[in-house]
């Protein structure tokens, strides 16, 4: 049994049709990247296994369990955590009241404390910041408290939506040497949205390609920048 | 200044700052602007007494000690805020804010007609804690002990509100909620508890402000809401709607203003006041149209 499965997907906005007949499995540990142009269909996938949109058809599962229809709060209590487009960090909140958001459905105090000490040793800039209201912080440092919000949920799968975007290159390889830490060190299955398939295939991984809301192509990132897939998403067929 | 005019504009300031925060407590969750506020305060004031048509009411609950009334008449507003939600608003969740606002003006239009019905429309003689009315002599002044302990029941719901916010987990779960309602609910928020426990908060400030309009005017009336409402929501409006800090400032403002511009104008131009008090309120708009604090995250969602 995947991890993650999604069987038969679509997503649609009114009239328009974001996602189409997508299906694909994830396993348990595993880390998937998902790339494509811009309106392929990426963040509204995501968006609809989070809960956060509805799926006009087909059906969602983590461990065997339907999560399609589920309301987002009911999704994340059963372990599947995201790290939005943009971030959404509560900006008028502290560094440590973003972190403590998502720990309101967890029982074990100790091991909420432990996570924390997780979070801050991954990025010790947000215990040195903790205080501070969070939409001080850098466009970096938003996208770490973002990861270590998601990370406080004790998630089992944990979905990250364009890590990268806005951020300078060095500031990126450090959110990617966490998050592949971070997923080393809580077994995490991690679903990445990432523009860049040469920063997939420098990270590794497997690598989905979108195009037009569905999935045009399956494989290991790395084999990706060798072939001429990409180009054909990006320009089409005709290319 | 003399210290009774303090008083009276701290009071008035006060009384309009708790309403404009119960209408800013729930814009803040769920953008909804209720328009039943200010049948919630008319139905905390009439929960007070018999229902009956006559002109001097009978005191129901109202001739209860205060010990026992204050709790049971919040509790009351907070238990009618809550079923008004459970009942209306719940299951227009997805609806448009547009649609949302509406519902609010028929649920307090029927409000309106329920109290008109069990209770007629005359408004009715209330005499609550009519030994308040004593003055009481502080430095040289007299002030009625009754503004005195309206201006610290103000301070005291205030500051209860703000701690609650900060320090407790409800309160951070509002807060976050209050920002980005997905975003809280994707990290395991419970759309439901944030949105109840603001409709009680709410509720529970209609309350606060009933018992302080019937204790000052000595009169229930099945409109005095209406009127309370309309400044309420100027002020949260003036304030920044979603911003908690902001309805209370301007709210303190417009009630302060109101009472200066009473106490100040020449009086022929005294019966102009809420003109030249709604102008200052245009001039603010203008150079501010997102109001004074403007939230972060106030922006409709899509």
């Amino acid at each position: 049994m995947p991890k993650l499965g999604v069987y038969d997907l679509a997503v649609r906005y009114g009239k328009l049709t974001a996602i189409s007949d997508l299906s694909f499995a994830v396993a348990e540990g595993e880390r998937v990247f998902i790339s494509g142009p811009n309106g392929a269909g990426k963040s509204s996938l995501l968006s609809a296994i989070a809960g956060a949109v509805r799926a006009a058809h087909g059906r969602i599962e983590m461990d065997g369990e339907i999560l399609s229809g589920l309301g987002p709060e009911s999704i994340a209590r059963r372990g599947l955590s995201m790290v939005p487009e943009g971030r959404r960090i509560f900006s008028g909140l502290t560094v440590l009241e973003n972190l403590s958001v998502g720990t309101g459905m967890r029982n074990d105090r100790s091991a909420v404390a432990e996570d924390l000490e997780i979070a801050y040793t991954a990025f010790p800039i947000l215990r040195e910041r903790a205080k501070s209201p969070a939409g001080n912080l850098s466009g970096g440092q938003q996208q770490m408290l973002a990861i270590a919000r998601a990370l406080m949920t004790n998630p089992k799968v944990m979905l990250v939506d364009e890590p990268s975007l806005g951020l300078a290159p060095k500031v990126v390889d450090e959110v990617y040497d966490r998050l592949c830490q971070l997923q080393a060190l809580r077994a995490l299955t991690l679903v990445i949205v990432e523009q860049s398939s040469a920063r997939a295939a420098r990270v590794g991984g497997r690598m989905l390609l979108m195009r037009g809301g569905r999935i045009v192509a399956d494989g290991d990132a790395a084999s990706f920048a060798a072939r001429d897939l990409l180009t054909e998403a990006y320009f089409g067929d005709a290319a | 200044m003399s210290l009774q005019l303090l008083f009276d504009a701290m009071a008035l300031g006060g009384i309009y700052a708790v309403a404009a925060l119960g209408i800013a407590l729930i814009f803040g969750v769920m953008r909804l602007v209720n328009f039943a506020h200010g049948q919630f305060i008319a139905c905390a004031v009439f929960a007070l007494i018999v229902p009956s048509a006559d002109a001097l009411a009978v005191m129901g609950l109202g001739a209860l000690p205060a010990p026992v009334l204050i709790p049971l008449i919040l509790l009351i507003g907070a238990g009618l805020a809550v079923a008004a939600e459970a009942l209306v608003f719940r299951p227009m969740r997805n609806a448009s804010p547009v649609a949302l606002m509406v519902s609010s003006f028929a649920l307090g239009v029927a409000l309106q007609n329920l109290l008109l019905v069990l209770y007629g429309g005359r408004p009715k003689a209330v005499s609550l804690w009519a030994e308040l009315g004593h003055p009481v002599r502080i430095a040289g002044a007299s002030v009625p002990l009754l503004q005195l302990i309206v201006v610290a029941a103000v301070v005291v719901v205030l500051a209860g509100l703000a701690l609650m916010l900060r320090k407790t987990r409800l309160g951070l779960e509002m807060r976050a909620a209050a920002e980005d309602f997905t975003m809280a609910r994707m990290l395991g928020v419970r759309s439901n508890r944030v949105i109840s426990a603001a409709f009680a908060l709410s509720g529970g400030l209609a309350a606060v402000v009933a018992l302080v309009l019937v204790a000052q005017t000595g009169v229930a009336d099945v409109r005095m809401g209406g009127q309370i409402m309309l400044v309420a929501f100027i002020a949260t409006v003036v304030g920044g709607m979603g911003s908690l800090s902001g309805a209370v400032a301007a709210g303190l403002g417009i009630g302060a203003a109101s009472a200066l511009l009473q106490a100040g104008l020449p009086a022929e131009a005294r019966p102009f006041r809420d003109a030249f008090l709604y102008g200052g309120v245009i001039l603010v708009l203008l150079f501010r149209p997102q109001g004074l604090f403007a939230p972060v995250g106030a922006k409709p969602r899509v």
